[in-house]
């Protein structure tokens, strides 16, 4: 009897809901009497489906809003928290609220998931709000349905990132839809967990932590959204059948940083990305089944993160431009499928002319090897000298190297339109000026012309 | 008695006017800002039109070019250049100004045409990459315009030692010249990446990232790539390096030093041997 009995309660352990609250239960309630906003006698007096407006003006204290109604900023009225809880807490479906600026004063408890908005009902609407200096942005709790929409978060300034909560924080809401939302200077942009069938589309997040940080949730769909300036770009864990098309994940550069990190993530598609100047381009762990199609990665230290526990993962007809090298192998086999790519280290001819090098591109050479061992042999990595060692050992192969290969390299990058333009303000054009160019033109020419004429008059 | 300023002045002026005419300068221009261009517009192409082409990337791209031809254009010219012969140089060297004067003031004359060779190749490459991608990362193209004047002169100074070591016989000096320019450029590095891999991390790190700034064609790259791309240049590797140096100014003065050292040590050393030489 022991054996069952303890199966029950390690079962109940593990659950990560542990199953025993009621929905709502724990949840923030009434604002005190003396933090509560003024509004919220509007509020009260409203029946159900009512419209109310807001005028403009700062209004402080907290919100509570426990009927479905409509709650519209005109003129962006600011509503400036307690900063004893969440700001706006939404108790009853089918609320919208739009238009406000909201502040939560810089104040909160991560443990009591003090928000700017915190949710906790289905089918809410929340649309063009702007919130600073709150702990969590917009708090999506058991709110299925839910939208957010053209808002801004910018977390509590000064601080870690460890400090701050979330941009926008889903947790336990099918059918989420996020659009067009721009996060920044929070703990991570996006935070979904145990939330599914969801949305995320045209948002950006940047200089926080991980723009996407992602859990237990599955067959979500990310389009046209931009991760940049992060310790990681998308980190996505213990879920299955995402789509990601035409998102960028660019500039995470720190030490370990990654673009899109898959950990225990099976049947991902990820089509039309832009995946480029991050420490390290994508990387799989545990994750099987996944496809990478027409995907452009590029400036990266290591394109490729692959760990042996990873199967069946394929890549087709993506350009890896300009990286260090290529991949980065933990473990001695894989049997990742890489099948019309665009490398642009592989040198080999196309004489042919079918598209195709005449020769397979292998994805490691003597010198990544080496690497493999010594981080300062990156310091040569750019050399005539490494060039030397990896052409010869192609033509006196030494080492037997795990055989990672493309089979059929492309011979020229492939038009990627689908793909999004870079970014930042480098990659973008800026106003023609032959100036500096001549310059040096006219020194050169002028130097030598000088040399020339002093022979004339020596002579 | 003749200033020593106007004896360089008058040698530099002697060398500019030489190496004009010279056919070497004129196929070097030529080759230069070819491959220049080629880079150029190469390496627009292969960024797939995906916007990630600007100065900084053609500069990136353009140190590998600069540091394998312009060493060996540097020694090889240089080489031709100041190795004393029988005729002009005898009457020059026999002059009652310092040897070493005239030494300096010739390859200074050598580095300013070479100097010119380079600007007109840069300014060619830099219409091309302006004309398609604008002006961004215009300081980074000029860091390595930079570079490759200051390697220009370290090389120049090799072969003024190389050159006084053997007057009379260039040959000799050429050889050595092609002899110093494999090992600098890719036996140093073949033999350091050997041994490193034979030690153990912690010593190998050690030796690596010293030996990229001993090695002024090693220290050029790492600091023309480190100003050009930050430390995304290496990856982890930059971040070990400025660990080791003591950050980014360290690693800077480093590189200035070793540059200098290896304009400075042998220019001195050459222009000893000559001032004790039979010519």
């Amino acid at each position: 009897m022991v054996g069952p009995a303890l199966l029950l309660v390690l079962g109940l352990l593990q659950s990560p809901d542990a199953g025993a609250l009621p929905p709502g239960a724990g949840v923030e309630g009434r604002p005190a009497a003396e933090h509560t906003s003024p509004i919220q006698a509007l509020v009260d007096r409203a029946h159900p489906g009512d419209r109310v407006v807001v005028p403009a003006g700062t209004y402080d204290g907290d919100l509570l809003i426990d009927r479905p109604m409509t709650l519209v900023g005109v003129g962006r009225p600011t509503l400036r928290g307690s900063g004893t809880g969440s700001v706006v807490r939404v108790r009853a479906a089918g609320v919208t609220i739009e238009g406000f600026d909201i502040d939560g004063g810089g104040k909160g408890d991560l443990g009591r998931d003090t928000s700017g908005i915190h949710v906790a009902a289905p089918r809410v609407t929340v649309r063009d709000c702007r919130i600073r200096q709150a702990l969590f942005g917009i708090y999506l709790r058991e709110a299925d349905d839910a939208l957010v929409e053209n808002s801004t978060v910018t977390g509590i300034p000064g601080r870690d990132p460890g400090e701050n909560g979330s941009g926008i924080h889903v947790w336990n809401s099918q059918r989420f839809r996020l659009i067009g939302n721009w996060v920044g200077g929070t703990r991570d942009g996006f935070y979904i967990q145990s939330s599914s069938h969801g949305l995320v589309r045209g948002n950006r997040a940047g200089d926080l932590r991980y723009g996407l940080h992602y859990m237990f949730s599955d067959d979500n769909v990310f389009e046209d959204n931009v991760f940049e300036n992060g310790a990681a770009g998308a980190a996505l864990m213990y879920s299955n059948r995402m789509t990601f098309r035409r998102n960028r994940f660019v500039h995470n550069r720190g030490f370990a940083s990654v673009g899109l990190l898959l950990k225990a993530c099976d049947d991902v598609v990820a089509e039309d990305n832009l995946i480029a100047d991050n420490a390290r381009g994508i990387f799989l762990e545990g994750s099987y089944r996944n496809h990478f199609r027409r995907n452009v990665v590029a400036m990266s230290d290591m394109a490729l993160v692959i760990y042996d526990s990873s199967g069946a993962n394929v890549f087709e007809g993506n350009a890896f431009t300009g990286n260090l090298a290529p991949l980065s192998l933990s473990g001695k086999r894989t049997d990742t499928r890489f099948d019309g790519n665009y490398w642009s280290d592989h040198g080999d001819p196309d004489l042919d002319g079918d598209g195709v090098s005449d020769r397979p591109y292998r994805l490691s050479n003597v010198f990544d090897h080496l690497r493999g061992n010594l981080t300062a042999a990156d310091l040569f990595s750019r050399s005539a000298a490494a060039a030397a060692i990896g052409a010869a050992e192609r033509a006196f192969p030494v080492l037997d190297p795990v055989p990672v290969v493309d089979a059929r390299p492309l011979a020229r990058p492939p038009v990627l339109d689908a793909v999004p333009a870079g970014s930042s303000p480098s990659l973008s054009r800026s106003v023609a000026s032959t100036g500096p160019p001549l310059l040096l033109l006219l020194i050169g020419g002028g130097l030598l012309a000088a040399g020339g004429r002093s022979w004339v008059s020596a002579s | 008695m003749i200033s020593l300023r106007s004896v360089l002045w008058l040698c530099a002026r002697y060398e500019l006017v030489l190496a004009v005419r010279s056919r070497w300068l004129q196929m070097f221009a030529v080759v230069f800002a070819g491959l220049a261009l080629a880079v150029a517009s190469a390496g627009y192409i292969l960024s797939g039109g995906h916007g990630v082409q600007d100065f900084s990337r053609t500069a990136v791209s353009l140190v590998q070019v600069v540091l394998l031809l312009v060493p060996l254009a540097s020694l090889v010219f240089g080489g031709l250049a100041l190795t004393p012969d029988r005729g002009a140089a005898e009457l020059l060297y026999s002059q009652p100004v310092p040897r070493g004067a005239i030494l300096i003031g010739r390859m200074l004359g050598v580095w300013l045409a070479l100097a010119a060779a380079e600007l007109i190749g840069f300014g060619i490459a830099g219409l091309v990459v302006q004309s398609q991608a604008g002006l961004d990362g215009l300081s980074r193209y000029g860091a390595l315009v930079i570079t490759a004047v200051v390697i220009t002169g370290v090389f120049l100074a090799i072969a003024a030692l190389l050159a006084s070591l053997n007057p009379g016989r260039r040959t000799r000096v050429l050889a050595a010249a092609l002899v110093v320019w494999f090992v600098t450029v890719v036996l140093f590095d073949v033999a350091v990446l050997g041994i490193a891999s034979m030690l153990r991390s912690g010593s190998a790190s050690r030796l690596l990232i010293s030996a990229t700034l001993i090695n002024p064609v090693d220290a050029a790259r790492t600091g023309a790539l480190l100003a050009i791309e930050g430390t995304a240049a290496f990856g982890a590797a930059s971040l070990a390096l400025l660990r080791f140096t003591g950050g980014a100014a360290m690693a800077a003065a480093y590189v200035g030093l070793s540059l200098a050292a290896w304009m400075v040590l042998p220019l001195w050393l050459a222009a000893r041997t000559l001032s004790r030489a039979d010519i």
